[in-house]
């Protein structure tokens, strides 16, 4: 059985504690607090180093988050001819794999039911040949005449990249 | 024989300068195209003039009036093609096009110039003609006066895609895709 003093002793303290924290005004000691000097001296890196960031993620539900998250307002906020001028749209279609797609896809029946009449295809080939048979007799009259290769393309309708590498070579 | 162009380079030709067998078979169809629609402007003529008067006309083919006719009529025919366009009949269906020695567009001047010196390729039994084979540029005579240069100018691009479109088709027949259709290099 316990001592009625020590008990008495103790009621007392806790009584004295109640009354002490209840006159303490803690948002006035907070203001005492000088944070930037409290936050300057933690070394948030090391701090990081010893968090273990995964085992945090795995506690996050992605899912939930996801769910909170008003994806039309979002994206309502999003200026998209801000975002498209900043696109060089030139560059996207020329890293577009056409004859990819051509040969891939659909769009391969599509093409050679839209244009593949019999016409279009006798003149696809009778200008292929000649493309063949024309770069034939350049071959062979250079190789006769041991003569130096000419320029390909008349000098307006160089591309761009083309002229840059002939000016190169020229200089 | 290869020619040495498989169908991928048919598109890197594009604008180049032309060679001598396609500027050939292009006037040798121009060639056809004058001649015919010359005989049957000279029947049309003496079909009209025969119900009109009553009287028969028959064309001398080697007089000097049919002669003189079809010289006009041809400079007309070449003059105003590349005037418009800088494309005969010929060379459309060849795919390829005269513009100037520099590659901008040619103007209504030089196309007449052009024109009227065209003629000189064939004196000498054609030998002026082989300046396109020997020429860097593949210029021949009426080029080099008239200060012009024949291009390929058909949509070669579009044709490569036909040429892939029309590739499973082919491939369905058991044959190998790539000779299915003849490319632009394969000449037989």
């Amino acid at each position: 059985m316990a001592d009625p003093a020590e008990t008495l002793a103790q009621q007392a303290t806790e009584r004295a504690v109640d009354l002490l924290i209840s006159a303490v005004d803690i948002n006035e000691i907070i203001g005492l607090v000088e944070l930037n000097a409290v936050l300057s001296r933690i070394d948030l890196n090391a701090l990081l180093a010893r968090a273990d960031i995964n085992a945090l993620m795995t506690q996050v539900d992605i899912n939930a988050l996801l769910a909170r998250l008003d994806l039309n307002a979002l994206l309502a906020r999003v200026d998209m001819n801000t975002l498209l001028d900043q696109v060089d749209v030139n560059d996207l279609v020329r890293r577009v794999d056409v004859e990819g797609l051509v040969r891939n896809t659909d769009l391969g029946a599509v093409i050679a039911t839209s244009t593949g009449g019999v016409a279009t295809e006798v003149l696809d080939v009778a200008r292929s040949q000649a493309v063949g048979l024309d770069q034939l007799v350049n071959r062979w009259v250079r190789r006769l005449l041991r003569q130096e290769p000419g320029p390909d393309v008349p000098p307006a309708l160089l591309r761009p990249q083309a002229a840059v590498t002939s000016a190169e070579a020229a200089s | 024989m290869s020619a040495g162009a498989s169908p991928a380079d048919m598109v890197s030709y594009q604008s180049h300068y032309a060679g001598a067998v396609s500027r050939f078979a292009a006037y040798a169809v121009d060639v056809v195209v004058v001649t015919v629609a010359f005989e049957l402007v000279l029947a049309g003529t003496s079909y009209c003039v025969q119900i009109v008067t009553g009287h028969h006309v028959s064309w001398n083919r080697t007089g000097v009036v049919v002669a003189v006719l079809l010289a006009v009529w041809q400079f007309v025919y070449f003059a105003y093609s590349w005037a418009v366009g800088g494309r005969t009949p010929g060379m459309a269906l060849m795919g390829v096009r005269v513009v100037r020695a520099d590659g901008t567009t040619l103007d209504p001047l030089h196309a007449i110039l052009r024109a009227l010196v065209f003629p000189l390729n064939f004196l000498l039994a054609g030998l002026p003609f082989l300046v396109i084979l020997v020429q860097r540029e593949r210029r021949g005579v009426a080029d080099l006066i008239a200060g012009s240069a024949v291009i390929y100018s058909w949509d070669a691009r579009s044709a490569r895609l036909r040429f892939l479109a029309r590739q499973p088709e082919v491939a369905a027949d058991g044959r190998p895709p790539d000779l299915a259709v003849p490319g632009p290099g394969s000449t037989g």
